[in-house]
């Protein structure tokens, strides 16, 4: 059957995969624990702090009952010295946040980016998180007034994004069949967005290799069959290559 | 008032902008303009004046010292003459683009010149190599202006801010760039952008965009009063009067207008005047004021002041026109959180502020001779700090502001002792900024009051439950100056004022019958030091050391005199208030604080006259309780402290909850912030965050933060940082080195959250034992309880890994448990057998066994 969507996530997809990162947010209005199919979420209280599901902080600002308190990383200065960490090393990206340490008991589940209290106002300032695209943009889209200074987190997010891009992009030159990039550190959106354009280039790649490995399997399998090299095919296939 | 006679103006130079200045001692008056030479009146006397040639052509600007004038030209030189042979004595600078204002320090030491290049040369008058360069604005300066302490130049740029600049330092650096109050102006504008500092130094004024004069405080660059003026054209001149009293201002409409500085009104306006006057300076004590017009004429305008208000000229120096005088009771504001000494009585500052009756008011203008003091300080570009007060003495209210604290001890150093006296506050209010202060803040919602040109304020109580509370405000004739607020209700109190003895007035939220809002007032002469409302009752501390309490309904329960005196603040939750006085002195002459902690509703005295234990020279910034019922004490140098075991009697100790001053945010280091506490819920101390050198929250609200408790135990958290760090950087190398230092860091880690989680089971379990406890409260016990055994697990585990030689501290961790449910004991046993620790393994089974048979065996050791 043939699917009408590219493989991989699509980025509506993984904005809705990253609404259950947990942000932290301001209530402004009481609301008792609500017992979800996802999970308890725990009372609000205002003011007091309380991380909820992005989706829900969402609905909550929208409706004016919450604000929403940006992750420590989503401020200028920290993202002025992640992009000038981008800008200035030319290989490789800024590093993900550093995992918490595994709990003691085997039991606990692995850590991965949903669940890792991320985005919260305890995250660290100093990384960019699996979502840090799609988090800033819905963010900044649904509560900006909640930033200090929403344009220029804007400028930097953008910067930022650009940087990566170039930087993903000009891996694909290395690209050929052993080759490859090293991705740590690159976002969900990156990855998708990235997915099309590499994927494409390397099954390009590989398409150009076949013929080329067709030719030289047979050229091997002549040999075989004739029990000696043909040199002047070999040369043939010298002038060809130069 | 008799006419005038009419002042006859004296064609100086030939027509063209015409400037003028006083020297300090007011005997000499040099007037410069287009043509190549100035000349030197001398007051008094109609002679014809001096000329001094050698002089360029288009002076724009002169000042005066003792004995020296310098004049800037432009051609772009800035030229010293001496006053005694009329000579050139230096070109002290040369600038390429023409000068268009200078400024002499007071102490003459120091001329700054603007001019159209982009900097501010600051330059020495007496070595001309010794030059500062301001270059922090980014266009051409019209007017530059020191304040009256010399240390501070105020640049007005033509981009329409004041760059003020701070001098005292080796290199200047700019401390504030104030925008939105002058006009953006043409270098040769006629129209005037200069910064008017006021004589007693803690304020300037601008000629703003709208004609207006709006004074702004130096301390906190709020904006203060304003001077309508009503001109009907760009101000040309302004300045104040050398005791600040007056303020004199003219425009190019024609006008030359006198205002009177306390209330901003109208004394007299001259309205037939020439041409527009440029340059106006009043004379150092006489009442004379000089101007010079644009078309090259001089008027010495004598007894310009009326009659009737010539008095005003003759007081010290007046305080500059604020909304709330900094100077004046700052009556409940903790503004200890940062600087050190409160130690104002209310009578000593009375006596500091201009005397409203001094002997010169009634003596008149000639009480004291002033001719001894003729060549005292130079008032040379009519900012008026020269000014002399009634009393022959130099003003030195900018002295009370940059160091309150230093002046206050010189003055209690000449007195033979006196103990200085923890000044009283009510906690979460901030004091008086620009024309508003929040009266109450805390996590329910915030009070905040404002004071409008009538003399009352409206007061606004915002909740930050918008759904369960209305906010509401109301107009307040009794000028409320401390409020509560809880869930119940507000409560607000004044001062006696207008003849009305202090009052109490408390407004509940909602009730199930009519609104039940009461007031009730105190004895005449007793004035509100703190108040402090719980669930179901209201405390009043008084002046005259009583603590009343209220009942919710205003049934006066209880009044008795608080043993320490004079009172300093109260708080009160449920049945239990804590009201803190001053008590003897201490060690570092300043009075100790004492609490006494009561339950009303038992008459039991739980806590009596305990201390506050503060550090020398630390102040008490806030008390309050928390969601939970204990009280907490933040102090100046940023610690957050708890009262444990403070319902037995004589049992209560503060603990350290916080040191604000080792969390991790500020490790980086260079961050400059303090923290302003609003409460403790939920386990965690909630502050708004203060940048720089701010004391107080203002407006509009920042967002709370929240901080989770951090025992100072160790320096060990800005370690950890650090390696944390590192290990960014490092990312794949030297793995086991970073092994080691993340064990010690976790236990480090696990040692302080044992400590806290004691620390909280031992507060819930003093709080149990004395009130009949909820199950959520039964189950935060075990919880803790368990919480502590797991932590103390989890250190086993640690000391077993780090090897055999620290036997002795695992089995010590192994005493320390709790053994809530029975099993950790055993656990602990599996732990060390993991680990191979065979010895500790039998040493932990004989603990169980002991503690199964019987718990005596704690007793023993």
């Amino acid at each position: 059957m043939a699917l009408p969507l590219p493989p991989g996530l699509t980025p509506p997809e993984i904005a809705f995969l990253c609404e259950m990162e947990l942000v932290t947010v301001i209530p402004r209005q009481r609301l008792e624990g609500l017992e979800l199919l996802g999970g308890r979420l725990p009372p609000l209280n205002p003011p007091h702090r309380t991380p909820l599901p992005l989706w829900l902080a969402l609905l909550l600002k929208r409706q004016r009952r919450a604000n929403i308190l940006p992750p420590p990383w989503l401020a200028p200065h920290s993202l002025t010295a992640i992009l000038d960490h981008e800008t200035n090393k030319e290989e490789g990206f800024s590093p993900p946040p550093r995992l918490p340490p595994l709990a003691a008991s085997s039991t606990a589940l692995a850590f991965s980016p949903p669940f890792l209290a991320s985005s919260t106002a305890e995250a660290a300032p100093d990384a960019l998180p699996y979502h840090w695209l799609e988090i800033g943009e819905m963010l900044l889209e649904a509560a900006s007034d909640d930033f200090e200074e929403p344009d220029s987190v804007r400028k930097l997010l953008r910067g930022l994004r650009e940087v990566r891009m170039a930087k993903l992009r000009k891996g694909v030159e290395l690209l050929y069949a052993d080759g490859g990039i090293q991705l740590n550190g690159v976002g969900a959106m990156e990855v998708s967005e990235g997915r099309a354009f590499v994927t494409g280039v390397i099954d390009n790649l590989r398409k150009i290799g076949a013929s080329r490995e067709q030719q030289r399997k047979d050229r091997d399998r002549e040999d075989r069959e004739n029990g000696y090299p043909s040199t002047a095919d070999y040369d043939d296939d010298e002038m060809e290559m130069q | 008032m008799a006419l005038q006679p009419r002042i006859r103006g004296r064609q100086a130079h030939i027509a063209g902008p015409t400037f003028l200045a006083y020297t300090p001692n007011g005997k000499k008056l040099i007037t410069v303009g287009t043509d190549n030479f100035c000349r030197v009146f001398s007051t008094g006397s109609d002679d014809e004046p001096i000329t001094v040639d050698d002089i360029q052509e288009s002076n724009h600007a002169i000042v005066a010292g003792n004995g020296f004038f310098i004049t800037g030209s432009e051609d772009g030189t800035v030229c010293k003459f001496s006053l005694e042979d009329h000579k050139l004595e230096d070109i002290l600078v040369r600038t390429t683009l023409p000068v268009r204002d200078i400024a002499l320090s007071p102490d003459g030491n120091w001329v700054a010149v603007a001019s159209d290049e982009l900097v501010v040369k600051v330059v020495n008058t007496k070595n001309m190599s010794q030059i500062q360069v301001l270059r922090d604005q980014p266009r051409a300066v019209k007017h530059v202006s020191f304040d009256t302490s010399g240390s501070r130049l105020a640049v007005s740029c033509t981009d329409g801010n004041i760059y003020v600049y701070s001098l005292s330092s080796e290199e200047p650096n700019m401390i504030k760039k104030v925008g939105g109050m002058i006009k953006s102006l043409e270098n040769d504008a006629e129209a005037s952008s200069k910064v008017l500092w006021h004589p007693d130094g803690r304020a300037f004024a601008t000629p703003t965009a709208g004609r207006e004069i709006q004074v702004m405080s130096f301390s906190d660059w709020e904006r203060q009063r304003t001077f309508k003026t009503g001109h009907s054209a760009d101000i040309t001149a302004a300045v104040w009067s050398p005791n600040g009293a007056l303020l004199a201002t003219t425009s190019s409409d024609l006008n030359l207008c006198l205002w009177d500085t306390k209330s901003q009104k109208l004394i007299k306006k001259f309205d037939n005047m020439k041409a527009t006057i440029l340059s106006m300076a009043w004379h150092p004590t006489e009442n004379i004021l000089s101007y010079t017009n644009n078309d090259g004429e001089l008027f010495i305008h004598t007894d310009i002041v009326p009659s009737e208000h010539a008095s005003l000229l003759a007081k010290p120096v007046q305080p500059a026109p604020f909304f709330h005088d900094p100077s004046e009771g700052r009556s409940g504001a903790p503004n200890g959180i940062s600087n050190g000494a409160k130690l104002d009585l209310p009578e000593r500052r009375a006596r500091r502020n201009g005397t409203p009756d001094s002997l010169d008011d009634i003596l008149g203008p000639d009480g004291i001779d002033d001719e001894d003091m003729e060549d005292f300080v130079i008032d040379d570009d009519g900012a008026g700090y020269a000014g002399l007060n009634g009393h022959g003495k130099r003003p030195n209210a900018h002295l009370a502001l940059a160091s309150p604290s230093s002046k206050r001890r010189q003055y209690a150093s000449s007195a033979p002792f006196r103990p200085q006296i923890h000044e009283a506050f009510q906690p979460g209010s901030t004091p008086w900024r620009g024309n508003r202060r929040y009266l109450c803040l805390n996590l329910i919602g915030h009070v905040w009051t404002v004071s409008q040109e009538s003399a009352h304020h409206t007061v606004t109580v915002e909740f930050f439950d918008r759904e369960f509370r209305r906010d509401f405000h109301f107009t307040d004739p009794y000028l409320y100056d401390k409020a509560c607020l809880n869930d119940n209700g507000s409560l607000f109190s004044c001062q006696p004022h207008n003849g009305n003895a202090a009052m109490i007035y408390y407004r509940p939220h909602e009730t199930w019958t009519t609104r039940t809002d009461w007031r009730t007032s105190l004895p005449a002469g007793e004035t509100v030091t703190a108040i402090a409302l719980s669930e179901s009752y209201v405390v009043v501390t008084t002046s005259t050391n009583y603590v009343r309490i209220y009942t919710l309904f205003g049934l006066p329960l209880r009044v008795y005199r608080q043993k320490s005196s004079p009172t300093v603040t109260c708080a009160a939750w449920r049945d239990w208030v804590l009201t803190i006085g001053n008590g003897p002195v201490g060690g570092d002459g300043k009075c100790q604080l004492l609490y006494t902690i009561e339950n009303v509703k038992r008459d039991e005295v739980s806590q009596s006259e305990d201390i506050v234990a503060l550090t020398p020279n630390a102040t008490l910034s806030s008390v309050f309780f928390s969601d939970e019922g204990d009280p907490y004490i933040y102090d100046s140098t940023g610690v957050l402290l708890t009262l444990l075991h403070w319902r037995t009697n004589g049992q209560a100790r503060w603990v350290p909850m916080l040191d604000t001053n080792s969390m991790a945010r500020r490790s980086g280091g260079g961050k400059e912030e303090s923290y302003w506490p609003v409460a403790v819920a939920q386990s965690k101390f909630h502050c708004i965050i203060l940048k720089g050198a701010d004391k107080s929250p203002y407006f509009p609200m920042s967002i709370l933060s929240e901080f989770p408790f951090q025992i100072p135990v160790t320096s060990a958290p800005k370690k950890k940082k650090d390696d944390k760090e590192k290990g960014e950087d490092e990312m794949d190398e030297d793995d086991d080195e970073r092994d080691k230092a993340e064990d010690t860091t976790s236990t480090i880690y696990l040692e302080h959250a044992h400590l806290l989680t004691s620390i909280l089971h031992a507060q819930l379990t003093s709080t149990l034992s004395h009130t009949r406890p909820s199950p959520e409260q039964n189950q935060r016990l075990t919880d803790l309880e368990f919480q502590i055994d797991k932590t103390l697990l989890q250190l086993l585990g640690q000391e077993c890994l780090a090897g055999e030689d620290r036997g002795m501290r695992a089995l010590e961790v192994v005493k320390l448990m709790k053994n809530a449910n029975g099993k950790m004991l055993d656990l602990a046993g599996k732990v060390a057998g993991r680990y191979g620790r065979d010895v500790l393994g039998e040493k932990i089974r004989d603990l169980a066994e002991k503690r199964v048979v019987g718990l005596d065996e704690d007793e023993e050791e």
